[in-house]
């Protein structure tokens, strides 16, 4: 098998630099294997008869883009045009197969709420292992402890089993969490879509602040209510490419017009 | 290329903490709880006891044969357990992988580290028998954690090469646990060396280049008689002598060297 090829992604510390992030030519395809089965014994078969055995699947072509500091950038597209990779390939998940990413600062990613979540530790143990996830030590999260039990409004359910919360309650704990993890860089990938109205709105609240405080947020959605509402920039991809860069409300029409 | 940071903070604080829910999920709905660590071992030597000591009258002349069995039986239970865990840990924490960016060897630190902490609540248990049983306590029981460590090395480089394979070919896993029960017999834990030596000497000494036979020789000459085989007393060829240390750098080595070649690969594949 030929060694995949692998771009470059960098992390630097440089508040004086005006770019908070930079995109150069950024390629990803993915391998998926042809043949059902993907076991040794198909390996060693593929490679006595000469076949690679996986189909290399291009999501990313090219992309060159950059950030600057303070920016709110929404990134729209439909399913499977490749925003999630982007966003995978930002946070440090996947590696880019060709190109280079330079980081400027901290970056904290929202894949998605409450990762690493077990449905057998209690509430509490929880928000110890999901704020360690975070990177914060057990005396941080001792500190905001209480706030985050505040914020969630769950209080009298700490020690009990997180299989006994039902999903709206683990998602409210979750995104309590989450949003204590400070980083000069933000990447969400539609946490806005979950939970009640109420829920909905202190996710607002809590972008709002953000954009106040002039954090660099990147924000992978579908809905352009948000785009117009929060953000500076909005870029779509079709295809795997760029196709439109610039003004949030230009950017959400060309995305409405793919629908019609 | 930088090296990862093992004392980098944030890596330290995840790692203590995925230890620690390991530790905690292990046991967890058990009504024994933690007491399952020191008991399962404990039963496994009950049951090699009954049939080879005193059914098969395996132990000879061997002095203390039941706390020279015991500290055999604990070491071979953590060698299992520490790799057929750490092989499958990237698998268990898939989830993890796919979508938060840290250092994957974290994920077999944390596994492997849990087998750890239980063999080290099983040794105090060979110890307390080893007293009882009349050994008198030297200074040479100081040397035992260096080839404690020696055995977890060679568990983590173990867990790193095949723990790497296995995300992509699940088939090792399922090698490796029929491996590691013909490897069990390669192993002097439930007959003495010593049998072996009787009938041939070329056999015995191909057994003591095997790392795992090597560190558990030492542990029971150094904790238990000096009337043990071991690697260095009874081979005497001193380049040989030295090939079960060199299997254990060498698979560690190739297996961080792997691991962290395909770890890129990781969030893709599991």
């Amino acid at each position: 098998m030929k060694a995949r090829a692998i771009g470059e992604r960098r992390v630097v510390f440089e508040p004086n630099y005006e770019n908070a992030v930079e995109v150069k030519d950024l390629h990803k395809s993915f391998r998926l294997p042809t043949e059902r089965s993907w076991g040794l014994k198909q390996a060693i078969f593929n490679r006595l008869r000469g076949v690679k055995g996986y189909k290399e699947q291009k999501v990313l072509k090219g992309l060159n883009f950059q950030i600057k500091r303070g920016e709110f950038v929404g990134i729209v597209g439909r399913n499977g045009s490749g925003k999630s990779t982007l966003l995978k390939i930002l946070a440090g998940i996947y590696y880019p197969s060709k190109g280079e990413i330079l980081i400027n600062g901290n970056l904290v990613p929202f894949i998605e709420l409450g990762v690493g979540f077990n449905p057998d530790l209690t509430g509490r143990e929880n928000v110890y292992l999901n704020g360690a996830l975070l990177g914060f030590s057990n005396k941080e999260m001792d500190a905001m402890y209480d706030d985050i039990w505040e914020f969630a409004e769950l209080k009298e359910f700490q020690d009990q089993k997180l299989k006994n919360y039902s999903s709206g309650m683990q998602v409210r704990l979750a995104f309590s969490i989450a949003i204590r993890a400070k980083g000069e860089i933000l990447v969400l990938d539609e946490v806005l879509a979950v939970g009640d109205a109420a829920f909905q709105q202190k996710c607002n609240d809590y972008f709002a602040t953000l954009k106040k405080n002039g954090q660099t947020i990147i924000l992978v959605t579908h809905s352009m209510e948000s785009v117009k509402k929060f953000c500076t920039r909005a870029i779509m991809i079709e295809g795997g490419k760029i196709v439109h860069d610039g003004d949030p409300k230009e950017v959400s029409e060309k995305y409405l017009e793919l629908f019609k | 290329m930088n090296i990862p940071n093992v004392f980098y903070r944030k890596n330290r604080i995840l790692l203590k903490e995925l230890t620690k829910t390991d530790f905690k999920l292990r046991y967890q709905g058990s009504v024994l709880g933690y007491l399952w660590a020191l008991l399962r071992p404990l039963m496994m030597f009950a049951i090699l006891y009954v049939v080879f000591a005193k059914l098969l009258r395996f132990g000879g002349d061997i002095p203390h044969y039941p706390v020279y069995l015991l500290a055999g039986t604990t070491l071979w239970s953590f060698f299992t357990e520490c790799t057929s865990q750490g092989i499958q840990a990237m698998l268990m924490r898939g989830e993890l992988i796919r979508k938060i960016s840290f250092p994957k060897y974290i994920v077999v630190a944390s596994t492997t580290f849990t087998a750890l902490i239980n063999l080290g609540i099983n040794l105090v248990v060979v110890v307390i028998f080893a007293l009882l049983n009349g050994v008198t306590p030297s200074l040479s029981w100081l040397l035992v954690p260096v080839f404690v460590l020696e055995l977890y090395l060679l568990a983590l480089g173990i867990s790193f090469l095949f723990g790497a394979i296995n995300v992509k070919y699940r088939d090792i896993a399922s090698i490796w646990d029929v491996l590691i029960q013909a490897l069990f017999y390669a192993v002097p834990i439930i007959y003495p060396i010593t049998m072996v030596a009787s009938t041939s000497q070329i056999a015995a000494k191909i057994l003591l280049l095997n790392p795992v036979a090597q560190i558990i020789q030492d542990v029971r000459y150094n904790l238990i008689t000096p009337e043990t085989i071991t690697t260095w007393n009874y081979l005497n060829n001193p380049i040989v002598m030295v090939v079960p240390i060199l299997i254990v750098i060498g698979v560690l080595i190739a297996g961080a060297a792997y691991f962290r070649k395909k770890s890129k690969f990781f969030a893709e594949e599991v």
